[in-house]
């Protein structure tokens, strides 16, 4: 049987780093159950009968969070061999507040203590035996940055699991609160083991509604347990929840003094001098722009760019996609096959991880940010700034990545807690033009708009105001109601990130988003390929030329669906079809323009070639109209593919592709219903239209909240 | 009593009452926000306030600020 240890600790305690170094590259991740909280499981370097699990960073097993349900169901119904807690001396009373109630779990526990040679920086002094006399369970020093001591813990955790042996139980509380849960413990149903009944006493005194429902307890005996609690209560003077959030917090103190001797009490660590800066007032702003526009520059203007041209134009068109072309014609493949292969696979993917190398460079940067700490104080600095428009602080870092690709932006949603947030960031995150987007906004400018640099600062900022007003739209509405969750976050210390840590997190974002690539989009760009060369030629069924695309089945149904989009002045079936095979990859409705107007020779980046042509067929309205819905609506296959997992619920999918597409319809109609108006003068029935589309987005940004009403309140309303 | 929102940057207080929601405080009370316990702001910027509770630094906006009584 293999031995299975847990490690759990507050977050920024370093313990994903302690994974990494106790399990190296033996490692599988995934999710936990049902939730989007990721579960890494590993095996011990040296040890294959050694399961390392690591659960998520907690602050407390209370039901808060998601990430407290995952880690304390694992513990109470997988029963893990041994925990080992990692904790941060540098913040000993929060990190034992966990601790303490981690030893209540009835399986046995090694305390890890990291950053201890920042403690003794500081000049405190940490005396661990008595640490480990105090708290009922070995404490060993590990430093999981430098790797020293981690196997020591590990080993220790493993002859813990071998022997069972439990944590010594201490009297943690009050002796009224001991004599409540003993009392409560004898009430308990059979079914609980004996080890976990003092969890569960403690839990039920605190009324747990989670443990109510896990232990199924009868009416009658809840009735008995709430008299005990509140006899307790009234002899407290407090509330249940709050005497035993206090009565851990005075155990700890009073222990903490045996074992922690606080040297220097005026100690200012490097870490607060570098925040009076970065996070002042006045500068916190400017070091934040400046950061990210070199992040941001890197990424996908030097280095990412670079990269990606050459594997966009060199690598693939040049290199695979004729490679493959020759061989499979030399092997003698069927003219469709080859098609299918070379125009439909290999060109889809292609494109997608062509964006691979500017992704994995702003990645290496974020995984920077992350591991030294500053990406908690850009949630910090940009907290008031996106509180107002009903984002979080954390939703600026998903929209930046989005101007790279949509999907990793949609991934990096997944930091934000409060779930309002996150999904109100997985809508709104793709209204920023992604860098597919920019051949699009290149064609549109360069045939009707003489190139005018004004098209593409304005896609930006219509993305821009599209967050925002949207943002501020959504949060009235019902899905969105309710108060905001409080906006707390820890600011861990500073610290070098490892070589290690960063490469991996880069490696660990690079590999999902090449999943991705390969499973969704391969099926769905075989699916347009399909639609898009085939068709009825004469009555036949038959495979079909570039030539022939016209009667293809994407254009019989660009013909049946086209009259959507009259109202936005474009409704041929050619533009149509232009933004559905959008729906693939963006920039392949500059491709689509070329082959349906039968241009073979054009730039693939500017669309230049076919110009003359679009000029022919659009005014600078409709082209403009065209152009901001595309930028809108739901985005490639990818990233709705992203926004599905992120979601994690069929029906926020749709709502988020509905909103997104209604809102770029609405705003397309808008365009260019009112600039007709402006233009030629002329009061339609459009411009009704219109008009009523600017009232549905102003009455959308000024009405009043929806506000959940409180029961007393109906109540009321009723008499 | 005040709000944590008014006090002075660097001095230490005790915290002597948290309103709020049960779920919302239960939260505060895992990082540390508890009531007799000493916290000190460190930095303001525009109402949000980093503070010093329990050895670490942690975030919070104007309007937990003005929940947390001093």
């Amino acid at each position: 049987m293999a031995i299975r240890i847990a490690l759990t600790g507050n977050p920024n305690t370093g313990k994903t780093t302690l994974f990494n170094a106790l399990t190296g590259s033996n490692q599988t991740v995934g999710n936990w159950p049902g939730v989007t909280v990721e579960k890494k499981e590993g095996k011990l370097k040296g040890h294959s009968d050694v399961i390392i699990t690591d659960l998520p960073g907690i602050y407390s097993l209370s039901p808060y969070t998601l990430e407290e349900v995952v880690a304390r169901n694992y513990i109470l119904n997988e029963k893990p061999d041994a925990v080992l807690n990692i904790i941060d001396g540098t913040n000993l009373e929060r990190n034992l507040y966990l601790t303490s109630q981690v030893t209540e779990l009835g399986v046995p526990v090694v305390i890890a203590v990291n950053m201890l040679d920042v403690l003794e920086k500081s000049g405190n002094k940490l005396d661990l035996d008595k640490m480990s006399e105090s708290l009922g369970c070995p404490v060993v020093e590990i430093s999981a940055l430098k790797g020293t001591g981690i196997m020591e813990a590990a080993e220790k955790a493993i002859s813990l699991a071998k022997s069972h042996t439990l944590p010594k139980e201490r009297h943690v509380f009050d002796k009224n609160v001991e004599v409540a849960v003993k009392d409560i413990i004898a009430l308990l149903p059979s079914s609980v083991p004996d080890l976990q009944k003092r969890w569960y006493g403690v839990k039920l005194f605190q009324r747990d509604a989670k443990a109510i429902e896990q232990l199924n307890i009868s009416d009658d005996t809840l009735n008995k347990i709430e008299k005990i609690i509140t006899t307790c209560e009234d002899a407290m003077d407090d509330e249940a929840e709050s005497i035993i959030t206090s009565e851990r917090y005075n155990y700890i103190s009073n222990v903490i003094a045996s074992f922690y001797k606080v040297k220097n009490k005026d100690y200012v660590s490097v870490s607060d001098r570098i925040d009076k800066i970065v996070t002042n007032r006045i500068l916190g702003l400017p070091i934040f722009a400046a950061i990210m526009f070199l992040v941001y520059y890197i990424s996908i203007t030097t280095i990412g760019t670079g990269m990606t041209d050459w594997v966009n134009d060199e690598l693939i068109a040049n290199i695979i996609q004729p490679g493959i072309q020759g061989f499979l014609e030399s092997v003698g493949a069927a003219e469709w096959l080859v098609g299918l292969i070379v125009n439909g696979i290999v060109a889809g993917v292609g494109a997608v991880l062509g964006f691979l190398p500017q992704m994995l460079t702003l990645f290496f940067f974020l995984a920077i940010l992350e591991g030294c700490g500053y990406m908690a104080r850009i949630a910090f600095v940009m907290d008031r700034v996106f509180r107002r428009f009903g984002l979080s602080g954390k939703s600026f870092i998903p929209i930046l990545i989005g101007t790279g690709c949509g999907v990793p932006g949609i991934m990096a949603s997944r930091t934000i807690e409060s779930e309002h947030d996150r999904r109100m960031t997985v809508i709104t995150t793709t209204f920023i033009p992604c860098s597919a987007k920019l051949p699009v906004i290149a064609l549109i400018s360069g045939a009707l708009f003489d190139n005018s640099p004004w098209v593409a600062s304005s896609a930006y900022f219509v993305g821009i105001a599209a967050i925002v007003v949207s943002g501020i739209m959504l949060k009235k509405t019902k899905m969105f109601s309710g108060d905001p969750s409080p906006f707390v976050i820890e600011l861990p210390a500073y610290h070098i990130p490892t070589a290690g840590s960063v490469i991996r997190s880069m490696a660990e974002r690079g590999t999902s988003f090449v999943k991705k690539a390969g499973t969704v989009i391969t099926l769905a760009t075989i699916l347009v390929w399909f639609l898009s060369y085939f068709g009825f030629v004469n009555g036949a069924f038959t495979y079909l030329t570039e030539e022939q695309m016209d009667v293809s089945l994407l254009a019989h149904f660009g013909n049946t669906f086209a009259w959507i989009f009259a109202p936005l002045g474009w409704g041929t079936w050619k533009p149509a079809v232009a933004a559905i095979t959008g729906l693939m990859a963006k920039e392949n409705v500059v491709g689509t323009f070329g082959i349906l107007y039968h241009v073979s020779n054009f730039d693939k980046d500017t669309g230049e070639g076919i110009w003359q042509l679009l000029r022919a067929d659009y005014t600078p309205l409709t082209a403009y109209s065209y152009l901001i819905f595309n930028l809108l609506c739901a985005p490639c296959i990818a990233a709705m593919s992203a926004i599905r997992r992120e979601m994690s619920s069929v029906k926020w999918f749709w709502t988020a592709v509905g909103y997104q597409c209604g809102f770029a319809y609405i705003v397309g109609m808008i365009i260019y219903q009112i600039g007709s108006l402006i233009i030629t003068g002329k009061f339609g029935i459009g411009t009704i239209f219109g008009f009523i589309g600017i009232i549905a987005i102003i009455y959308g940004l000024v009405r009043k909240p929806y506000e959940e009403r409180h029961p007393e309140q109906k109540a009321g309303a009723r008499a | 009593m005040m709000p944590l929102l008014m006090a002075n940057l660097g001095e230490e207080y005790i915290i002597k009452q948290i309103n709020g929601r049960e779920k919302d405080k239960t939260f505060l009370a895992t990082l540390g926000f508890v009531i007799d316990g000493k916290i000190s702001v460190v930095n303001a910027m525009s109402g949000n306030l980093i503070v010093n509770v329990k050895d670490s630094r942690v975030a919070i906006s104007k309007e937990l600020a003005s929940k947390i009584m001093v």
